[in-house]
């Protein structure tokens, strides 16, 4: 699979992954812009944008900023030095969120204000309010606030990690000064002192207001409108609203296997005192802006100079208050699939045939009786799964703490590296283990991505095995944003499959040599860049193949490669990636039958799935892994094949049909730049999601079900 | 009852020199079962055992971790302890501190491991491979075949001709024992792999002419191969042919093993899907299969999908079918004869001797109390009870104990051939004696079987004393309370044998308290 173009060619077949995500992000953003969404849908998109950047920050900037530091080197395929790279994410950041603030502020929240939604700053507050909010300060924020000095020296251990703080410039009135002169250094006159805006107080204020109108203002308006009462004997100066990200990496020790979770705590707490590697700052003293930089040896591209407010993620909290529907979206509630009868046990529903779920047009419920009917039913011996992210008060961790106490032998593989929810999952995953459940704290060097759940159950007629399988986690939250598909299936090769991979994952087993599964990091990749040089063997003029592959993000340069070569022999390939593509479409010779789209809607894409046309004997799979290094080499994955007929179809289905949205899909163009793709004259307008949710609305009607039910009506019987 | 019909677990695990491997297996009520999960990991027993002889703290505790994982795994099976049957093989059975080993297993882990003897595994694997290519049973009883499975520290070899067991062997030879003598099989370095196979042949030369000697090995039709680098060979170049076995095509074997000595073992994992441990046995193994392959006229390798596992329990958890058991026995004579047909013994005296030894057997069985196992022995020392010719008649007795206890004879194990070498011993006029250190080393309950046997084959050897076989069948009457009436069917002049059980019914009036009064009936 060696490339032979020289190293100069090669740059021009790869987009650069930093710069490939922060389009996306921009595509994020697109949606805030669209003047069709209702106001709160496009103020959710707002924030998104700004949380979005904020873990881009923190893993994938931090990264690249260690290159940096570490001599420079490059191990991007376009070739582009780590140095370059910062200053250009730098300049498109610096684009994208002066966009983002010029659409929230001129549009979003004027849009919002005439409809009784008002946003106030610093001077828009009337008595009444300005009395409340007096009374507020002293009340509730002021005992709480701790107002600390400002060393040049050593300041990072008082920055929290995404956290606001505002820096004072504090001068000594006059009479004082005199006094004090003596005593002090004539420097010393004028002082910082930093002020965190403690956590324990909610960050957005309910202001009252007249008529039917709702008002609010943020905690740090009221802080700095107040702030002198922090400082009696100074003067405040100027004043700074800003805000630091640090290095989120988690360089746990991975020899360490007694005492894991103990070693991965430390850390957490340690994740405040990681390398800043941005700085958000309003735009209100240059001077105090130039200090805390410097003391924390920023350069200028690092720093990002905003209005405000800061951090505009806070809105996510407005867009989904209470009310206001008229400014929402119409809501998708999940659909019961009709494949589950309440009637009807889940186990016998899953032995009739092969269930498919396309979340979240169709609900996660079935996943979680299926845990829940597991853990009371007699029948059922062992319960094994994989939890990788998962809510806090989990239905699914209740039902598996059930289980246990019922006697049942339950096996859950905890993935403690999930990022940015290790606190989270130590503290359910001791609970579980209190109960006499055999908790697994991951795999040594891997962590444990597959969504993999297995039953099994001792019948009348021997051992049965229900088996689920999803590209999606177990979370019944994310569930219910994210786009992702759930097989049910109690077919014998799948199942035992199944159990040979959770002998190998809990470590009792080594890896084992599957069929119907391909795991990584053994043979995953191996595996897909079979099925794509078999396509190529299979390709010809009067019969091209195809491929349709669909996820998040395509990285892998090896995989990548592949669909070149298939595209000099005419395999049609369509890709449609939610964020990062590296690949280059449409280069005359190289890529031209590649297309690469992008859906953006309201839910969150995150299905893997793909289509190999195979000579016409088609094939389908599903699977938790993106094509990226990170996944195919550095995870546990799991990739499943839908063989059922009718589940080959709709996931086939859902595929042709996604390619051919033309209402929330762009289209990478060779250049790096997305454009969106428009009705043409003859088309009508398809917006995928949308379809989507009314089959899964039609297809799981139930016709008149409830009507056939007859009163039972209770009469005495002397009536 | 109906508890019974349920299909029930067992599991199985298996220490073998390479790995500890378990399998969970359903029984289903007609008896057939079906695997519904398996588990493997590798261990350095046979480096530690085949170097420095004894099995290393090391390995010990890192068995006694995997073993207690799969504690957990039959735990969420719901399967119990009596359930799960361990058996050891060539690592442990020869390792010096085999019993501090068992006993640390035993202690540590609740599993009591059963170590199989050479010739027991052979047994086992013969079941199992029965058991998988039940659709070529016919087949195979009209031709000749050949079961192989190499493993790491042994190989192990059964031929068939016409569906009866002629020859049966364990050697001391295996995967690992191999990358000891010479030195491994370098990761890394695919052209070093030439003088291996070189070396391997010429190790090989001197066994496979002595399995020539004993069965020309041009005639086996049918070459069977057992084992885990089999089955990873029949995944890669061969075609499945049922559930429980695969075909390779003979060039496609060759071809494949061809493509395989120009791989690194970093090839192998990643090219063939195979883990790091499995890779290293592949090249090895399949080339000692090459080795007897090439000397067969067999078109093709069948390969069972099947292991010792399955054998072990087909044998203790199922619990042989008579018919199975007849059958058994039917190869353990043939081995015998085979045997014998190799030091050229009297063959229509043998087999007339254990006719007769039988015919006695049976009609004598309320009164001797044997059981089958013992009527097994019988018919093996009576059809061996002369081998000892081969050497010299003076002491042939001895030299036929001799021979019968450093023989591979399928089917019984060591302490069965020891049992078979002591009658053989006594068949003469020395009784056993309590100051005979081989005799005196039995347990009570093997004592008095000797005895028995050793007195019923003097009866019967005496009833051929001639080598003529004149006397064609008979039949027991008990008289008076002390006098077994021994009724002759006969041709010929019979006095030397009427002489002979005179002499030689002293013993058998001993043991059962009835002296045999000859009635002739021509």
């Amino acid at each position: 699979m060696a490339e032979l173009s020289t190293s100069k060619d090669k740059k021009k077949y790869f987009f650069n992954r930093e710069l490939s995500w922060i389009e996306f992000n921009r595509r994020v953003l697109a949606e805030a812009q669209d003047q069709e969404k209702p106001l709160l849908e496009r103020l959710k998109f707002i924030a998104i944008v700004s949380s979005n950047f904020d873990e881009f920050f923190a893993i994938r900037v931090a990264s690249i900023r260690r290159q940096y530091r570490n001599g420079n080197y490059i191990v991007c395929p376009t070739g582009l030095s780590p140095e370059k790279q910062l200053l250009e994410i730098s300049k498109r950041i610096n684009s994208i969120i002066s966009e983002q603030y010029d659409c929230l502020l001129n549009e979003i929240m004027p849009g919002l204000n005439s409809h009784g939604l008002v946003f106030h700053t610093q001077g828009s507050f009337n008595e009444e309010q300005k009395e409340y909010l007096r009374i507020k300060f002293k009340a509730d924020v002021f005992p709480v606030l701790t107002p600390v000095r400002f060393h040049a020296k050593n300041p990072a251990g008082i920055f929290g990690n995404l956290r606001l703080h505002i820096a004072f410039l504090l001068e000594k009135k006059t009479e004082e000064k005199t006094s004090a002169s003596a005593a002090d250094a004539d420097n010393e006159t004028t002082q910082i002192a930093i002020v965190q805006i403690p956590s324990s107080l909610k960050r957005i204020i309910f202001l009252p207001e007249q008529g039917e109108k709702l008002g609010y203002t943020f905690l740090e308006t009221l802080i700095c409108d107040h702030a002198d009462d922090l400082f009696p004997g100074y003067l405040i100066k100027e004043h700074l609203i800003f805000r630091t990200t640090r290095d989120a990496d988690v360089g746990v020790d991975e020899s360490r296997d007694e005492d894991f979770v103990e070693a991965l705590e430390k850390i957490l707490c340690h994740r405040d005192l990681g390398n800043v590697v941005r700085l958000n700052v309003s735009k209100t003293s240059e001077l105090l802006k130039s200090m805390i930089a410097d003391s924390l040896g920023l350069e200028h591209y690092e720093i990002f100079e905003v209005e405000q407010p800061l951090d505009p993620s806070i809105f996510m909290e407005i867009a989904s208050i209470k009310g206001y529907d008229h400014l929402k979206a119409e809501s998708w509630r999940p659909v019961e699939s009709i494949d589950f009868s309440e009637d009807v046990s889940i186990f016998d529903s899953i032995k009739e045939k092969d269930i498919l779920l396309m979340q979240p047009y169709e609900s996660f419920k079935p996943v979680v009786r299926l845990i829940e009917e597991a853990a009371d039913d007699p029948e059922v011996l062992a319960i094994k799964m994989t939890l990788y992210r998962t809510s806090g008060d989990s239905p699914i961790v209740k039902a598996l703490e059930r289980a246990a106490q019922n006697g049942k032998h339950v096996t859950v593989l905890v993935e403690l590296k999930a990022r940015f929810d290790e606190a989270r999952n130590i503290s359910w995953a001791e609970r579980l283990n209190a109960v006499g459940v055999v908790v697994i704290y991951g795999v040594v060097g891997l962590k444990v991505h597959a969504k993999a759940l297995l039953i099994i159950r001792k019948e009348n007629e021997g051992i049965r095995r229900y088996l689920h399988l999803s590209t999606g986690n177990y979370n019944d939250k994310t569930a219910k944003l994210y786009s992702d598909l759930s097989l049910f299936t109690s077919k014998e090769d799948f199942c035992y499959e199944a159990g040979q991979f959770f002998n190998a994952i809990t470590g009792y087993s080594v890896i084992p040599v599957l069929g119907k599964l391909s795991m990584a990091p053994t043979v995953l990749k191996a595996r897909l860049l079979q099925l794509i040089d078999r396509e190529i063997q299979k390709s010809s003029v009067e019969s091209p193949g195809l491929i349709i592959a669909k996820m998040n993000a395509v990285v892998d340069v090896d995989l990548i490669n592949s669909l070149y070569i298939a595209n000099q022999v005419n395999v049609q390939v369509i890709l449609i990636i939610r964020g990062i593509c590296l690949l280059v479409p449409g280069l005359a010779g190289k890529s031209e039958n590649i297309r690469v789209f992008s859906i953006l809607d309201r839910v969150l894409e995150h299905t893997r799935a793909c289509y190999f046309k195979n000579g016409g004997l088609e094939e389908v799979y599903a699977s938790s892994a993106d094509w990226m290094p990170r996944n195919l080499d550095g995870r546990i994955e799991l990739m499943f094949s839908i063989d059922d007929k009718d589940l080959k179809t709709r996931v086939k289905d859902m595929l042709f049909l996604q390619m051919a949205d033309n209402a929330q899909s762009w289209e990478l163009k060779s250049n790096g730049s997305y454009l969106r793709r428009t009705i043409e004259d003859s088309d009508e307008q398809i917006r995928s999601q949308e379809q989507l949710y009314h089959e899964a609305v039609n297809r799981n009607h139930r016709s008149g079900k409830s009507d056939r039910r007859e009163f039972r009506v209770r009469r005495t019987s002397s009536d | 009852m109906t508890n019974e019909q349920k299909p029930r677990l067992a599991g199985v695990i298996d220490i073998g020199s390479s790995a500890i491997r378990m399998v969970v297996m359903q029984i289903e009520k007609n008896g057939e079962f079906r695997k519904v999960d398996r588990a493997s990991k590798p261990i350095q027993f046979g480096r530690d055992v085949f170097i420095k002889k004894v099995i290393g703290r090391e390995s010990i505790n890192q068995a006694i971790r995997i073993l207690n994982g799969f504690s957990e795994l039959f735990a969420a099976w719901g399967i119990a302890r009596d359930d799960v049957f361990v058996i050891a093989t060539s690592a442990i059975r020869e390792a010096r501190n085999r019993d501090t080993f068992i006993d640390r297993v035993f202690i540590r882990t609740g599993f009591n491991v059963k170590i199989a003897d050479g010739v027991e595994e052979n047994h086992l694997t013969y079941l199992a491979v029965l058991h998988a290519i039940e659709g070529l049973r016919a087949t195979f009883a009209r031709s000749s075949n050949i079961i192989i499975e190499v493993g790491g520290g042994s190989t192990e070899l059964m031929i068939m001709d016409k569906g009866k067991m002629v020859s049966a062997h364990l050697f001391r030879l295996g995967t690992l024992r191999l990358e000891h003598n010479w030195g491994g099989f370098e990761a890394g370095d695919a052209l070093n792999k030439v003088p291996i196979v070189q070396s391997l042949m010429e190790q090989f030369r001197g066994t496979i002419a002595g399995v020539n000697a004993e069965y020309n090995l041009a005639k086996i039709k049918y070459f069977v191969m057992v084992g885990g680098d089999a089955r990873t060979a029949a995944l890669h170049c061969g075609q499945k042919k049922s559930e429980h076995y695969s075909i390779i095509k003979r060039q496609d074997f060759f071809d494949y093993l061809e493509k395989l000595a120009s791989f690194t073992v970093e090839d192998c994992v990643r090219l063939l899907n195979v883990s790091y441990y499995e890779a290293e046995s592949l090249l090895p193994a399949l080339t000692i299969f090459g080795l007897f392959f090439r000397e067969t006229a067999a078109e093709e390798l069948v390969v069972p999908d099947v292991s010792i596992r399955e054998g072990v329990l087909l044998r203790f958890a199922l619990g042989s079918d008579s018919k199975q058991e007849r059958q058994f026995h039917g190869q353990i004579f043939a081995s015998a004869l085979s045997l014998g047909r190799k030091y050229h013994f009297d063959e229509a005296h043998g087999l007339h001797v254990s006719t007769l030894s039988m015919v006695f057997f049976d009609s004598f069985s309320d009164q001797h109390g044997l059981g089958e196992k013992a009527q097994v022995l019988l018919q093996v020392a009576a059809l061996l009870h002369d081998i000892g010719y081969f050497v010299r008649a003076t002491g042939h007795h001895k030299h036929g104990q001799y021979l019968i206890q450093n023989s591979e004879l399928f089917g019984l194990s060591i302490d069965e051939l020891n049992l078979v070498g002591q009658i053989v011993r006594y068949h003469r006029s020395t009784r056993p004696l309590r100051d005979h250190a081989e005799f005196n080393a039995l347990t009570q309950e093997q004592r008095v079987m000797v005895l028995k046997l050793t007195a019923l084959l003097r009866v019967c050897d005496s009833l051929d004393r001639s080598h003529c076989q004149r006397i064609k069948d008979f039949s027991l009457a008990i008289k008076d309370d002390d006098i077994l009436e021994l009724t002759a069917d006969f041709q010929g002049d019979i006095s030397l044998e009427r002489q002979a059980l005179v002499a030689k019914s002293e013993l058998f009036e001993d043991v059962f308290g009835y002296r045999i009064a000859f009635a002739g009936k021509n």
